[in-house]
């Protein structure tokens, strides 16, 4: 397997050639092209209850195998939003990831939906992804990706945060301390702690929602 | 302080890097990530000494731009932090060195300001208010320091020194000393309105004028009517 990620970072595509047998697990409606030798199989992975979890973390209910057969071939991956996208090899490890961050991946890595992680995440929904296993792992987000070495401790804005390594624990904080903030809707903070990585996105679908909401027709009472 | 931009593709940030005790501004919740010995308080625009009622002034005339009423202030307390900035929209963030040159920046165009820098809100009359897209306020940017600004696309800076016209709708910020006035595009106010461009920012002076390679509104224009409606 060999793979490519093009138009980095602003409209990332995963481009990877298979070899005969081998095999891609992608998030439903993430490929975008495919050679006729690369066949497509729909699968609940890992049974019921396991389709049923991810689909609470806000992934799909059905994982979708891409396998090389009588031949070689190539298959393109995009997430639906514009951004970028981060690689990691996982060696027997786990990530917690924001819902629709998972794009695919190859090798022995499992997703499930967990409270395990995830605290008080209001504005995000409930349950977040965990992705564990060994393989390599692909993932992205609206807007730029950046890795955050932490030390100690860090802060990020809610809704910015993608994916962090399960050494990393947080919490949900405000940023002001007076009352002030209080009074004019702070906003909600993740503080993280312990020693790990976090990747973070420099850009919120919500924030671009709330923007283009005044732009939308007004609703008239035909009394 | 040293601020470091990420310029690459369509998603412009900034991380700013504060020495213990440094200080930098920004508009309100365009905080992504900081360092956790960073001190985030949200305070509402005023300048010193005017007083209590002075603020709120101040702030009202800060929602009439557009504008957040509040900018968020972060200081980094023991040891250097960093605090990550960054827009709502795809594009450019790019510094703005304040000293020998003041600068205006329209209502959405302020992204955040070092210390240094004083901000003042310049109302730009009824008029001009109206017919522009870019809000009644400006925010006037004096003193010494760095300003961030952003921009719907690519930012470009355009010397102005027999006078040059700008899209309403493309201004992100302009040097003080420039003056400029509302206009139609073209000849006449049919062929102006019939070219599509409608009306214009005619600026006249010496000086510098930042723009924007997109319209945000004309964004928000197509988006809009294509979402269910709104309650009143």
């Amino acid at each position: 397997m060999k793979y490519d990620i093009i138009s980095a970072p602003s409209y990332s595509l995963v481009e990877m050639s298979l070899n005969e047998g081998e095999s891609v697990i992608v998030e439903p409606g993430s490929m975008t092209w495919m050679d006729t030798t690369v066949k497509p199989k729909t699968e609940m992975k890992g049974g019921l209850f396991a389709g049923l979890k991810r689909r609470m973390g806000g992934e799909s209910f059905f994982l979708n195998t891409y396998t090389a057969e009588g031949g070689s071939g190539t298959i393109g991956i995009a997430p639906g939003y514009s951004g970028d996208i981060i690689v990691k090899e996982l060696n027997n490890e786990t990530l917690y990831m924001e819902r629709g961050a998972y794009l695919c991946h190859v090798g022995n890595i499992e997703t499930s939906a967990t409270w395990e992680g995830f605290r008080g995440f209001f504005a995000e929904g409930m349950l977040g992804l965990r992705v564990s296993g060994t393989g390599l792992l692909f993932f992205g987000s609206y807007g730029d990706v950046q890795e955050v070495d932490v030390q100690g401790s860090y802060t990020v804005d809610n809704g910015y945060a993608v994916a962090w390594e399960s050494s990393l624990d947080y919490s949900i904080g405000r940023s002001g301390r007076k009352i002030r903030s209080f009074l004019f809707g702070d906003q909600l903070i993740c503080n993280y702690h312990g020693n790990g990585k976090l990747w973070v996105q420099t850009r919120s679908p919500r924030n671009l929602a709330a923007w283009v909401h005044p732009f939308r027709p007004v609703q008239r009472d035909n009394k | 302080m040293n601020i470091k931009i990420d310029s690459e593709g369509a998603f412009g940030s900034a991380v700013v890097e504060l020495e213990p005790g440094e200080k930098f501004v920004s508009e309100a919740g365009a905080m992504y990530r900081a360092s956790s010995n960073v001190d985030i308080e949200v305070v509402s625009r005023k300048k010193e000494g005017q007083g209590f009622f002075g603020g709120i002034a101040a702030g009202l005339r800060a929602m009439m731009a557009g504008e957040t009423y509040h900018l968020s202030s972060y200081q980094a307390g023991r040891g250097p932090g960093e605090v990550g900035l960054a827009p709502t929209h795809q594009g450019e963030v790019r510094k703005v060195e304040i000293g020998s040159e003041t600068w205006i920046c329209s209502g959405g165009s302020y992204l955040g300001s070092s210390a240094g820098i004083e901000l003042d809100t310049q109302y730009q009359g009824l008029t001009k208010g109206m017919f522009s897209k870019e809000g009644l306020v400006f925010v006037k940017a004096s003193g010494q320091g760095d300003l961030l600004v952003n921009g719907f696309g690519r930012i470009s800076e355009v010397a102005v020194d027999n006078g040059v016209t700008i899209d309403n709708g493309h201004l992100i910020a302009f040097t003080d000393g420039l003056e400029y006035e509302i206009g139609k595009a073209g000849g006449g106010w049919i062929s102006s309105m019939m070219s599509g461009e409608g009306l214009v920012m005619k600026f006249r002076g010496q000086g510098k004028i930042l723009v924007q390679s997109h319209d945000p509104s004309r964004l928000g224009g197509a988006l809009g009517p294509l979402l269910p409606p709104r309650k009143g």
